[in-house]
């Protein structure tokens, strides 16, 4: 699905953050490595994309907006994030 | 890779409302006497939870009969576990839905038999098909995960794309559809509930033409039937590698079927910590990894992927649990499954669902 700089993704039903950086989901877990978790972390449903990539680039040199993105669709493709 | 399950299989009760012919819990049921108290699950869930273990996957039976389900929901999820309840959804009102998820269950899997209520019913042996579309509507009004699970065969797998349709009406994020494994009561119905090679078929078109079209935002997964396929399918993830049952009465198991297999004995969390169970019982060692292996497994290639398949099936065709699944067309046993086939497939038509049956089917029984 094609996320636009206005969406505001957050995860979906049925996955929630566990214990050190993993995500549980339905059917498993998912282990987050480095900047994965940062930005699942602000998949709060009220940050748009623009804002976290925003966050993102400030905190982490050298991110880009497409890292965001991809990264967003690939977990959304899983059915872990939505917006 | 087998320092901790991921998952624990809780079976709460093996009593249920229903009966249905495919039930894969044992044939001698555990009774209600024998069930473990609900000090004895929190501790389960404590052990488990500190062992690392991620999931909790609460089944039976029908869980929603122990009337402190919700207690026990409660006590996992604070433990840290991810809750999972697998409800046939009869017992499931309004009220004890609500307190489900205030009690932090993560996600529901309710199960249907079929979208016609005399076909569920000579399946599932009662009628609960309103109450099941109930508990559907219910559980949509709640924020949980909702999964509908839809067991096929030959019964009702010419009728997959309406068996779709009706599952994604009852608005789920997530459509699982499995073959009937043949174990404990569905192997005593074998003869009657085996598809034919031609509904199989049809069956992985009619599932590819949807992956083709996504148009829905559901998941299907799909799980295919033993006999058809090639080779083995790693059963439980491989044996003690990432699994951990507990039944209704303590006992820890690598696999609900486990009990089949004759001169194994299991440990009991009356007894034993889960963690030594789970590093140290004998169950749990005995086929464990891949120093079990007879020929053609001991030098296959495949041995780290399917683990040689699943030994309970082994144990029921081959009578022998560390011979190789008998589904696998490298095995020497294959003969066993392929005149199986035969014989269903020398059946030409498949009866229509809703004419009298020829062969009687046998209903899970109950335990007192
Ligand atoms: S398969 Fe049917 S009888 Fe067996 S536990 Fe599930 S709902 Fe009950
Ligand atoms: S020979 Fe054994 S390990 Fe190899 S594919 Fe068959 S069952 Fe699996």
């Amino acid at each position: 699905m094609i996320i636009t700089d206005g969406a505001q993704p957050r995860l979906a039903r049925g996955c929630r953050f566990g214990a050190d950086d993993t995500l549980l989901v339905p059917e498993g877990v998912l282990r987050l490595k480095g900047t994965g978790a940062e930005i699942l972390k602000r998949c709060d449903g009220t940050r748009t994309l623009g804002e976290i990539v925003g966050e993102m680039r400030e905190q982490f040199v050298g991110m880009v907006e497409s890292d965001v993105e991809e990264f967003l669709r690939k977990l959304n493709e899983r059915g872990v994030v939505e917006w | 890779m087998t320092d901790k399950p991921l998952a624990l299989i809780a079976e709460l009760t093996h009593r249920c409302p229903l009966r249905c012919v495919y039930c894969s819990n044992p044939l001698e049921l555990a009774g209600r006497k024998q069930e473990l108290s609900t000090a004895e699950w929190v501790s389960i869930f404590e052990q488990a939870a500190a062992m690392g273990i991620m999931h909790a996957h609460f089944t039976g039976g029908e869980p929603l009969l122990r009337d402190d389900v919700v207690e026990l929901v409660s006590a996992a999820r604070k433990s840290g576990l991810y809750v999972n309840l697998i409800t046939s959804g009869v017992g499931l009102s309004e009220g004890k839905l609500s307190k489900l998820v205030h009690a932090g269950l993560d996600h529901i899997q309710l199960s249907f038999q079929d979208f016609d209520e005399e076909a569920a019913a000579e399946i599932s042996g009662v009628r609960v098909l309103a109450k099941k579309r109930e508990a559907a509507r219910l559980i949509r009004q709640t924020n949980l995960a909702f999964t509908v699970n839809l067991v096929v065969h030959r019964k009702n797998l010419d009728r997959l794309e309406e068996l779709i349709a009706f599952a994604e009406g009852l608005g789920p994020q997530r459509i699982e559809i499995a073959n009937v494994q043949y174990y404990g009561w569905a192997m005593e119905n074998r003869s009657s509930l085996l598809p034919t090679r031609e509904q199989v078929e049809r069956s992985v078109e009619v599932l590819n033409r949807r992956k083709l079209a996504p148009h829905k935002n559901i998941a299907i997964d799909f799980v295919t039937p033993d006999y058809y396929g090639k080779y083995p399918k790693p059963c439980m993830g491989g044996w003690g590698r990432r699994l951990m049952l507990i039944d209704p009465a303590g006992r820890a198991m690598p696999c609900h079927a486990a009990a089949v297999i004759p001169n194994i004995t299991f440990d009991n969390v009356r007894d034993k910590q889960l963690r030594w169970m789970w590093a140290e019982s004998a169950a749990f060692q005995m086929f464990r990894g891949t120093e079990w292996m007879q020929e053609p497994c001991k030098t296959c290639p495949k041995q780290e992927h399917d683990f040689g398949g699943c030994r309970c099936q082994a144990l029921l065709l081959a009578g022998d649990a560390s011979a190789a699944d008998p589904v696998c067309t490298l095995s020497n046993k294959r003969p066993l499954v392929d005149s199986v086939l035969q014989i269903t497939n020398a059946v030409k038509e498949s009866p229509p669902p809703h004419l009298p049956r020829t062969l009687p089917l046998i209903y899970r029984s109950n335990p007192s």
